[in-house]
């Protein structure tokens, strides 16, 4: 039996090796023992090979409060966090990345506003340390996704994050969807907290991503997108592409009616008219898949609730 | 008898003590235990606090609060989730619903109808709303094959294990009538007084007509075809493949009577479109029965039970006409009507 009384869980995303991660571990040590209150580090090493086991001996000394966990092959973020939340017993869960993102106050700051009773507390980092093409980059990714999630985070790029336990159990998320899990949260309800903090250093990668990463990275924000607005109603999402190929075809129709009718072109010997056509019949496909997705969620849905309740009296 | 009444609230602080109290007035003078369930839909004005105020002085009221805004349907949904009454009756929290309404409804419960509708006989809004409203009513009226005039009234009574098998989503809250008549459920409406809005504003714009038309076609589709989804699709496919056809004849005869050869070639391609929209939809329909052969969901479509209920129905409304005190129908036996909670077990032959 776990001790109940744990209160801060800190869940480390080990992904990349760095040669001062037990610094950055023994940091992490010294920023809870001065709040006084039971914790624990979890590290969840992702595809790392023997770098953890390694590191581990330079981290003796605080062992009651270190658990070590290592994935034999890579596997996603979305898998270590479950596995570190099941190993977990903190009532607040921290989640943190390979390397120091933002400073020690700033991390302080984020725990002393857990105060105010939010259930996610994001960072949003000030003052980038990083190349201002990195920077660009990533504004314009949290850009998009505001608009296009109609959420209000500014800097979702930021691994760490602090979660009440109730969030992570609930919310399900998948793959390296992490980065989008406070919009999942907030979708279901929670309430969510932005603040600025100061950027500490920058490891990830600077410069280009390669083509994929990009390409992931949209499919992500289309995928948040869809899910966010259409799983209990995907006709609407359907007959909208629907609708719009069929205006389309309309329009194109009605313009080959006026040449032949009015103008007296021929039509029979032009492609133009196949557009038409072939757009009204993808019009017709769109729509029909809405249809499908109506019959699927009716009937595969019945087990799932879509709201949460907050308070019953 | 016991009557759980659901209401669900958003930014409703100005009437939530005003519509407790004449609820209660109301149900002073029920002969049956029942409680009030307030439903606060992620209000962001003092709703929740008011009833948790009200709570304290009276005991038949219940709240839950959800996290967020989730739209009334599934507002209505936790009601019906929550409550314990075999009826649940469900109302606006605006008081354009009047509570005193919720005897009659009950009324025909007790004559052994599933879902009682209210209906706004003189609706007290702005006419075009009214007007648009009348349209969608006709179309779901003649598309789903349940007949009522007032599918937008929130003031509802249903027996409860009807309305929970129907484990609603999204925004269906609509279409509740129709679709539990999907498990057999007998659906009738009786007139309702309905007052002017004198509290805030209507929290629905003009901007859903093409949702509602959407939603209109998606219930259809669940409500006739759930169950045998090949079957609508093929139906779907039908006038595709006659455009198909008729292009194909077409064809046949350009190329027989040598007509330019720029028609021939057009005419097949159309064809051939049309034919290509036709497989889409078939193995669209194949993907759905799929779909639905896999799902817990039991549509052990029982043909004549659903007569049987339409004759009931039909029966008392001739019997009404005929004679005003006519004897209430015999309650509808439970066992026979379709569930929704069982494993699919098969068509049933008839």
């Amino acid at each position: 039996m776990k001790p109940k009384n744990t209160k801060y869980s800190i869940i480390v995303l080990l992904e990349e090796t760095h040669e001062d991660f037990p610094q950055f571990i023994r940091n992490l040590h010294d920023v809870f023992s001065t709040r006084r209150v039971p914790f624990e580090i979890l590290i969840m090493a992702n595809g790392t090979g023997g770098f953890l086991k390694h590191q581990l001996t330079e981290l003796q000394g605080f062992n009651h409060r270190l658990k070590a966990f290592e994935f034999d092959r890579k596997t996603t973020q979305a898998v270590c966090l479950k596995a570190g939340l099941k190993e977990s017993s903190g009532e607040i869960i921290v989640v943190c990345g390979s390397y120091q993102q933002i400073t020690n106050d700033s991390l302080t700051l984020l725990l002393e506003s857990y105060n105010e009773k939010p259930d996610i507390i994001s960072p949003w980092r000030q003052h980038r340390v990083d190349p201002w093409f990195n920077r660009f980059q990533s504004e314009v990714f949290n850009i998009l996704v505001r608009k296009i999630t109609k959420s209000d985070f500014h800097d979702l790029s930021c691994t760490v994050k602090v979660f009440r336990r109730e969030v992570l159990e609930e919310t399900e998320i998948y793959g390296n969807m992490y980065r989008f899990l406070p919009i999942v949260a907030a979708r279901k309800g929670f309430k969510t907290k932005e603040i600025k903090c100061s950027h500490y250093q920058e490891r990830g990668k600077t410069g280009f991503y390669s083509l994929s990463e990009y390409i992931t990275r949209l499919i992500d924000i289309f995928t948040l997108y869809f899910n966010t607005r259409f799983t209990r109603k995907p006709l609407r999402f359907f007959s909208g592409i629907g609708l719009g190929f069929l205006l389309v075809g309309l329009f194109v129709m009605s313009y080959i009616f006026v040449q032949r009718f009015l103008m007296g072109h021929p039509v029979g010997n032009r492609p133009i008219l196949f557009l038409a056509i072939f757009f009204m019949a993808l019009g017709v496909q769109a729509a029909s898949i809405g249809l499908l997705g109506e019959i699927i969620v009716f009937t595969h849905g019945r087990q799932k609730k879509e709201y949460t309740i907050e308070r019953e009296i | 008898m016991y009557l759980s009444i659901v209401v669900p609230l958003y930014n409703e602080e100005d009437t939530v003590k005003k519509l407790l109290s004449g609820l209660l007035e109301v149900a002073g003078k029920f002969d049956f235990s029942y409680e009030i369930i307030f439903v606060d839909d992620g209000s962001t004005d003092k709703t929740w606090k008011i009833i948790e105020r009200l709570k304290k002085t009276t005991s038949h009221l219940r709240g839950i609060k959800l996290r967020r805004n989730y739209g009334q349907t599934n507002a209505m949904v936790t009601g019906f989730d929550y409550a314990n009454g075999e009826v649940i009756v469900t109302m606006d929290g605006d008081l354009q619903n009047d509570p005193f309404a919720i005897p009659i409804l009950l009324d025909k419960i007790n004559q052994g109808y599933d879902i009682v509708s209210g209906w706004r006989k003189n609706r007290k809004d702005h006419f075009f709303r009214v007007f648009l409203s009348r349209i969608a009513n006709a179309i779901i009226s003649l598309t789903t094959g349940v007949r009522l005039h007032d599918y937008g009234c929130s003031l509802k009574a249903y027996r409860a294990e009807c309305i929970r098998s129907v484990k609603a989503y999204g925004e269906m809250h609509r279409f509740f009538p129709a679709l539990a008549s999907m498990t057999g459920a007998r659906v009738t409406e009786v007139p309702v007084t309905h007052h002017p809005r004198t509290y805030g504003v209507s929290k629905y714009g003009y901007g859903r007509v093409l949702k509602v038309l959407n939603d209109i076609l998606a219930m259809n589709l669940i409500i006739r075809f759930s169950s045998n989804p090949f079957k609508g699709f093929v139906l779907c496919a039908l006038p595709f493949l006659l455009l198909a056809l008729f292009f194909g004849f077409l064809a046949a005869l350009a190329v027989v009577y040598q007509w330019t050869a720029g028609k021939a070639l057009f005419f097949m391609i159309s064809s051939a479109l049309n034919g290509m929209a036709v497989v889409h939809l078939v193995v669209l329909g194949v993907l759905g029965e799929l779909v639905v052969s896999t799902s817990d969901l039991v549509h052990t479509q029982l043909p004549e039970i659903t007569k049987k209920t339409i004759s009931v129905n039909e029966e008392k409304e001739k019997n009404q006409k005929t004679e005003q005190d006519s004897p209430a129908p015999s309650p509808h036996p439970r066992s026979q009507k379709m569930v929704f909670t069982t494993k699919r077990v098969g068509k049933v032959k008839t």
